[in-house]
């Protein structure tokens, strides 16, 4: 038996015991030997299921060379000195020709494996290749959250849920997304704390059962619901004014003339780094410290009020951020009587839930993609997170804001594999990929190389299974090489020219970090790389010796366990002690708080905003968030433009063009526990479970289009259409569709899954900075709408034959 | 004497199943067979619907039905209350899928179905040798870990340790005071189809709170917002763009 995790990009980071017999792992159980007993077992039925994948009938076996054209599925099998040579020769040419940054990585969730994930991202950053993050692609980049806290994402240790005696899971489905982490509601929060769950979501999922209220809102509407409760709070006067002047901006002022923040330069009191208050209490301004976020006793930090300062010989009026704030919020649009009607929530619910999260404490909200997958998803969570700083509930147990979506977060500074001699691959986000070129407002600092990306290599993605699909497809079309690393045959695998076949996580070692739970965990080679498969680290070093030996001595002259003492000996702090034999044995804390709460260096220790974002160096977020507090209010000019200056509401749809907004359905795609994004599509004992790709529809939408239980029916707009199976149930809101996200093409009853997916768009707010994976344009692809009709002569699905495990 | 016993905590039970493919890996089972099931009910109307997921698995009932109808004598029942159903015995009849008034005994006449590639050492040679074709399957509650003093593979990978497994017969066995603790808190265990009599093993705790409900039970249309401009809230344009 052999203790190891896995690293999926559920990035659950589950504990497992192996039975290996004659080098077949014949069982999986939870290893259940986490030091906090509360974390165990970990495990779920995809993890647990994983010899299905390990063993299953579309593991690539041999190196593959493509003989016919892309996609068509023609293949020899190579050798590994064949399939290696060949790529090489077109990175030597495509770098003699164009140069190196014109080869673009794509790996995904580089947060889960720092060896061999960092392996691939040394090779490019040794060659000078690009590196797309491909967070920012996959729209989990939470830009709402790098506004605000100036980095993409904040989560608590899943084991503080457990404290929550309020929790408010928003559009967050925890119940199928976190599987081994739901205890700490249902047995923790609610069985042994009595915590009130709410459940805010169009559809009543898995995790709304375990809800004490759902309410099903109108897709897209979050954001006018979060205000709503704001104006709630403010009204009631339950406003936390010492932790609004202690962690937000709210007290900075700004300037009516150019809409920028009053700085200490301004009145000659400090530099132009330096942020003011007016101190109600001394009766003069108060240049806010830089280095702490502790405030001298007795300061009276202003809230309200106008005050006209002389700059530059100039009376200009400047006003507190938390006036506008309130000013904004205290209006018609977002008292809760206008704002039930937008969002079909009634205004009682809207107050009492407002007034139930300001009041009980500890409160807890998750958010879920369902607010972030969308064009004003920022804006969005902005407003929640206005909502949670005006209760003050942040930073303590049981009482955050998170949002799991921050699983590339690094969990140690992973720079010295990564980055020889501090060199970085340079940046691009995959959206100028799938663009095929950069936008009008790209940020400078990606440098889209001059002639067009003419070769991608694609890892642990599987991004021809996304919404976007089309336009990958047809920028790929253009490159000179495509080569996939994977164990599955994969659609993307499918499209490539080369394919190396790659262990699974239970075939190589890694050394795996989580922000679900504070354990780093060693994975193990529980039995070796199978078939023919080779890990990512040797093929890695493979390719480097053929392209450019003197960089492979420089570079790679080091063995995988090498690596890891690397890794771990120059962590920082989070790891520091931590060495490779303790991990061998089992799972190690990390050095931090116990819980984590989220920010813990700054709602805890008191250092000002961003908290660090590995594996940048310190300080390389702070212009996010230039007060070094949260900030509402957004001064620069671009968020001017757009009117997104602070958190506002805008009508998640408004941008589609009209026959967009004509179409009359919503469609949701949330997670299903039958996979991880696209991976265990085709897990053999999970499709034996979920048989059949299913859209649910209201029996209200059914029957008005003469559609029944099991119809084969199309979901078609102005961009295209597809076919699958009907669902026909009373547990979706009317006007909505939901389809599990993540289904392969060949297995629906016809057509291509994101060919009806509303259009590429970049919003400008988040492009005026860059930082890979922390300041990058997100994704809106919940801001689709549709229609739904029935495929007539199709036949229709047996009874009991979409969902089984028990059906009805 | 010991009465092994499942107690289910529907409050803990997220409807996962986590249960049903760890059962699947431990047992071995072919396609479509699942010893432990997680029943998916949805109730109601929109939007007071409701849903409850309830797993389901052999109740080792005291009375059992199975065992009486067997015209084999292949369904037994052990000392400690575990419900077994000897391959060897069983001659395909059928009388045990008749008699159970859970449905939680399997029959496939016809050859079975499998998951991987006929060449997979895998399965060959670590999962297909271990079962008969053309005889009933049931849950046996891992007997075999049982007997190694191990808990059954369900209850070790349920994430949520909402499955309780133990002796009820002995008051201090995890099962029997977590229904005692319970009780103090007001909840009763209670089994499934009672009024069939079979004395089952298996019971319940259920979901602590009723859900409400709450929406104006409206459509989702492409939203009307109006904002308001009727009272300028600022004198500065530049803040005022803000509210657009």
């Amino acid at each position: 038996m052999v203790r190891t995790t896995d690293s999926p990009n559920c990035t659950g980071a589950c504990g497992w015991l192996a039975t290996v017999v004659d080098d077949v792992i014949i069982d999986l159980k939870p290893a259940a030997d986490y030091p906090c007993e509360a974390y165990n077992p970990r495990g779920c039925l995809r993890g647990m299921s994983m010899t299905h994948m390990i063993y299953g009938p579309d593991r690539v076996k041999k190196p593959l060379i493509r003989t016919g054209a892309r996609g068509e599925g023609k293949w020899r099998e190579a050798s590994w000195d064949e399939a290696l040579d060949y790529v090489a020769e077109h990175m030597k040419r495509i770098t003699a020709e164009h140069g190196a940054d014109h080869m673009l990585l794509f790996n995904q969730v580089v947060g889960t494996g720092y060896l061999q994930k960092g392996a691939q991202v040394r090779m490019a950053a040794a060659l000078g290749m690009s590196f797309a993050t491909a967070y920012d692609f996959n729209g989990d980049i939470s830009m709402g959250f790098t506004h605000t806290v100036g980095i993409d994402c904040v989560e608590c240790e899943t084991k503080s849920w457990a404290e929550a005696k309020y929790a408010i899971l928003w559009s967050s489905n925890v119940f199928q997304t976190r599987i081994p982490d739901a205890k700490f509601l249902t047995k923790h929060a609610k069985q042994e704390n009595g915590c009130k769950i709410v459940c805010i979501d169009p559809r009543c999922s898995q995790t709304a059962k375990g809800a004490d209220l759902w309410i099903p809102i109108s897709p897209g509407t979050d954001g006018a619901m979060a205000l709503a409760m704001c104006y709630t709070v403010i009204e009631e006067g339950l406003v936390d004014w010492d932790f609004l002047r202690t962690f937000t901006d709210v007290t900075t002022f700004v300037r009516s003339d150019n809409g920028l923040r009053l700085r200490a330069a301004d009145l000659g009191l400090g530099s132009d780094a330096e942020f003011v208050v007016w101190d109600e209490a001394s009766k003069d301004w108060f240049v806010l410290p830089s280095d702490s976020l502790v405030l001298p006793e007795g300061l009276k930090p202003a809230f309200r009020g106008e005050r006209t300062v002389k700059i530059g010989g100039q009376d200009v009026v400047c006003k507190p951020v938390y006036q506008i704030l309130e000013d904004t919020i205290m209006r018609e649009e977002y008292r809760p009587e206008h704002v039930a009607k937008v969002c079909d929530v009634p205004a009682a619910t809207i107050r009492q839930v407002a007034l139930e999260y300001a009041t009980t404490r500890p409160a807890s909200i998750v958010i879920g993609m369902g607010l972030n997958h969308r064009l004003h998803g920022d804006l969005t969570i902005r407003a929640v997170l206005l909502l949670a700083s005006l209760v003050g509930a942040h930073g303590k147990p049981g009482e955050s804001v998170s949002i799991y979506s921050g699983q590339h977060h690094f969990r140690l500074d992973v720079s010295s594999w990564w980055f020889p001699d501090g060199i970085r691959p340079k940046p691009c986000p995959m959206h100028y990929f799938v663009l095929g070129g950069p936008t009008e407002t790209i940020n400078p600092k990606i440098k889209y190389p001059k002639d067009g990306f003419k070769a991608l290599f694609c890892s642990h993605a599987n991004p021809l299974v996304t919404e976007f699909s089309d336009l990958i497809k047809e920028t790929i079309d253009k490159l000179d090489l495509f080569c996939v690393f994977e164990f599955s045959m994969s659609p993307t695998a499918d499209y490539a020219d080369v394919v190396f076949p790659c262990p699974t996580f239970w075939e190589k070692q890694e050394l795996v970090g989580t922000s679900c739970h504070p354990y780093l965990q060693i994975q193990q080679e529980v039995v070796p790389p199978q078939y023919d498969s080779k890990t990512e680290f040797w093929i890695v070093n493979e390719l480097m010796r053929r392209v450019s030996p003197e960089l492979h001595d420089r570079y790679f002259g080091i063995s995988e366990e090498e690596a890891l003492r690397m890794l771990l000996e120059n962590g920082g702090k989070e790891c520091s002690g931590i060495t490779l034999e303790q991990l061998r044995a089992g799972p190690v804390r990390l050095n931090v708080h116990d819980p984590e709460c989220g920010c813990d260096d700054q709602f805890h220790d008191m250092k000002p905003f961003p908290p660090r974002a590995y594996p940048f160096p310190e300080g390389a977020n702070k212009e996010f968030v230039k007060t070094g507090r949260m900030e509402f209010y957004k001064e620069e000019e671009v968020f001017g433009k757009l009117g997104e200056r602070v958190p506002v509401y805008k009508p998640a749809f408004s941008h589609l063009p009209d026959d967009g907004q004509a179409m009359p359905l919503c469609v949701v795609t949330p997670h299903s526990k039958w996979r991880v994004h696209s991976t265990h599509s085709n897990n053999p004992v999970l499709l034996n479970l979920n048989r059949k790709a299913v859209v649910e529809i209201n029996p209200t939408d059914a029957d008005v289009r003469g559609i029944r239980d099991g119809d084969t029916v199309e979901i078609f707009n102005h961009f295209g259409s597809f076919k699958l199976w009907a669902l026909v149930t009373e547990t979706i809101k009317p006007g909505v569709l939901c389809i599990d996200h993540g289904w392969w093409d060949r297995y629906l009853a016809g057509g291509k899954y994101h060919s009806v997916h509303t259009h590429q768009k970049v919003k400008p707010t988040h492009e005026n900075y860059y930082l890979p994976a922390v300041y990058a344009p997100g994704q809106h692809w919940k801001d689709t709408r549709v229609d739904i009709r029935k495929v007539v002569n199709a036949g229709r699905a047996k009874r009991g034959a979409l969902v089984t495990s028990g059906g009805e | 004497m010991a009465r092994y016993a499942m107690l289910i905590d529907l409050t803990r039970c997220i409807g996962c199943d986590a249960c049903t493919v760890a059962c699947k890996q431990e047992n071995g089972t072919p396609l479509d067979t699942f010893f432990a099931r997680v029943l998916n009910i949805e109730t109601g109307k929109y939007p007071h619907v409701k849903r409850l997921y309830v797993p389901v698995l052999c109740n080792h009932c005291e009375d059992a039905p199975c065992l009486k109808a067997c015209p084999n004598k292949a369904i037994f029942r052990r000392q400690d209350g575990i419900v077994l159903l000897d391959q060897e015995r069983c001659r395909g009849t059928g009388a045990c899928v008749s008699a159970c008034p859970y449905g939680n005994i399997i029959l496939h006449r016809d050859e079975e179905d499998w998951y991987l590639n006929e060449d997979e050492p895998y399965e060959r040679d670590f999962v297909k040798p271990r079962i008969r074709e053309g005889v009933a399957r049931k849950c046996t509650y891992c007997a075999h870990r049982v007997d190694e003093g191990l808990k059954p593979a369900c209850v070790v990978a349920c994430p949520t340790t909402a499955r309780i497994f133990g002796d009820t017969e002995d008051p201090e066995s995890e099962i029997s005071e977590y229904i005692e603790a319970e009780r103090h808190r007001g909840r009763e265990t209670f089994k499934l189809l009672p009024e069939a009599g079979t004395k089952p093993g298996g019971m319940y705790l259920g979901p602590m709170s009723d859900q409400e409900v709450s929406t104006l039970g409206g459509r989702a249309e492409v939203e009307v917002f109006i904002p308001d401009d009727s009272v300028p809230y600022t004198e500065w344009d530049h803040v005022k763009e803000a509210s657009k």
